[in-house]
C-alpha cells in the first residue's frame, strides 16, 4: 500500500511539474526556469539611476535574484512584445516567474510565460502588453500591424527602411 | 505625541527602512562602466538570439520596427556578432517602446557610451550617435520581407 501511495505521490509530483513548466519555444540556449527576484529597472540596478516606479513601463525591467544576479526579462508571451507591460505593475516587489532562460554566448536573457507573487496564487500570463495596446488603439488581431507608431515610421522610409524602396509586385 | 502617531511609529519605522533599502541595494551594486565606440547595426534582441527569422538588414527593417515598439530590448550587433543592449541614447533613457529607437531600426550606426557588463550581457549607456548610415545590408531579394512576408 505504501508503495503505491508513494508511486502515485510520485505521479502527481511529476504531472505538477509538467503543469508548471514553461513552453519550450525551441530557441537555441532555451533552458526552462522559475526565476524568483525583485522586479527592478536595468538603469537604476546598473547605474543608481532610478525613476519612480521603474520608468513606468518605458524602461527595461529585470529581476534581481537572492544570488546577486540580475537577469533582463526581454520577452513575453506576446508576439513581438517585451514583458514591461507585464512587470511594471509589480516594481520593488519580490515575484516568481515561470519562462525560459536563454544562455546564448552573446547575450543571456529571460522570457517570461507566466508570473506570480506569491506559491499560493495562480499564475498570471504574461500577455498584458496586448490588453494595454488595445486599451489605446483598439481591437486588433495582429497588434503589430495596426499599431500607429510602426505604420508611421514604415509609411515615412518604406517596409525595407530605404525611402523609394519598395515590395516587387507578388506575380 | 498622538496615540495613534505611537501605533504608527514602528509600521513607519519599517516602512523608512524598506524605502532606504530599495534605494540603498542598487546604489551598491551599481558599477563603473568602460568607455567604448561601438559599430554595428541597431536590431531587436528577439529575432536576433530567437533564430526564428532572418534577422538583419532590409528583409528584417519591419520586424524590427514591431519589436523595438513593442518593448523587446534593441541592441546594437557588431561585426563580430556582440550584442550590445541600449538602456539610453543621450538624455533619453526610456529603453522600452521608444519610437525614436524603433526609427533606427536595422541602421547601421556608430555610437561612443559606457558599457556595463553583468550577468552575460552587454549594457550599452550611448552618449551619441557619431554615425548613422541607414539601412545598408540588402537582404529583401533573397530573404523576403521577414516573419510573414507583406
Amino acid at each position: 500500500m505504501r508503495v503505491i501511495a508513494a508511486a502515485l505521490g510520485v505521479a502527481a509530483l511529476l504531472i505538477a511539474g509538467t503543469a508548471l513548466a514553461a513552453e519550450p519555444w525551441n530557441i537555441p540556449h532555451e533552458k526552462q526556469a522559475v526565476l524568483k527576484g525583485r522586479v527592478v529597472d536595468a538603469l537604476c540596478q546598473l547605474k543608481g539611476r532610478c525613476a519612480p516606479d521603474c520608468g513606468g513601463g518605458k524602461r527595461q525591467l529585470g529581476l534581481a535574484l537572492a544570488d546577486g544576479t540580475f537577469r533582463l526579462v526581454a520577452k513575453s508571451n506576446i508576439d513581438f512584445a517585451g514583458a514591461t507591460s507585464d512587470l511594471a505593475g509589480y516594481c520593488g516587489r519580490e515575484i516568481e516567474a515561470d519562462g525560459l532562460l536563454i544562455e546564448n554566448p552573446a547575450v543571456t536573457l529571460f522570457f517570461v510565460q507566466r508570473l506570480r507573487e506569491r506559491p499560493d496564487q495562480d499564475w498570471i500570463v504574461a500577455d498584458r502588453f496586448k490588453a494595454d495596446w488595445e486599451a489605446r488603439n483598439g481591437k486588433a488581431e495582429e497588434w503589430w500591424r495596426g499599431d500607429p507608431q510602426a505604420n508611421r515610421i514604415i509609411a515615412e522610409d518604406g517596409p525595407f527602411g530605404i525611402k523609394g524602396l519598395v515590395p516587387k509586385p507578388k506575380p | 505625541m498622538t496615540i495613534l502617531s505611537q501605533a504608527l511609529r514602528p509600521a513607519a519605522l519599517s516602512a523608512a527602512f524598506a524605502a532606504l533599502f530599495a534605494f540603498a541595494a542598487p546604489a551598491l551594486a551599481q558599477q563603473s562602466g568602460q568607455r567604448v565606440t561601438v559599430t554595428g547595426e541597431i536590431s531587436d534582441s528577439w529575432c536576433t538570439i530567437s533564430g526564428l527569422m532572418f534577422a538583419k538588414g532590409t528583409a528584417h527593417h519591419q520586424c524590427a520596427i514591431w519589436c523595438a515598439l513593442g518593448g523587446i530590448p534593441v541592441a546594437i550587433r557588431d561585426a563580430g556578432g556582440n550584442l550590445y543592449l541600449i538602456l539610453k541614447i543621450g538624455d533619453d533613457e526610456d529603453s522600452a517602446g521608444n519610437p525614436r529607437v524603433a526609427k533606427l531600426a536595422t541602421h547601421e550606426v556608430t555610437v561612443d557610451g559606457e558599457l556595463l557588463e553583468r550577468d552575460g550581457v552587454k549594457y550599452l549607456l550611448v552618449d551619441r550617435i557619431a554615425d548613422d548610415k541607414g539601412v545598408i545590408t540588402m537582404t529583401h531579394e533573397e530573404h523576403g520581407i521577414q516573419p510573414f512576408g507583406n
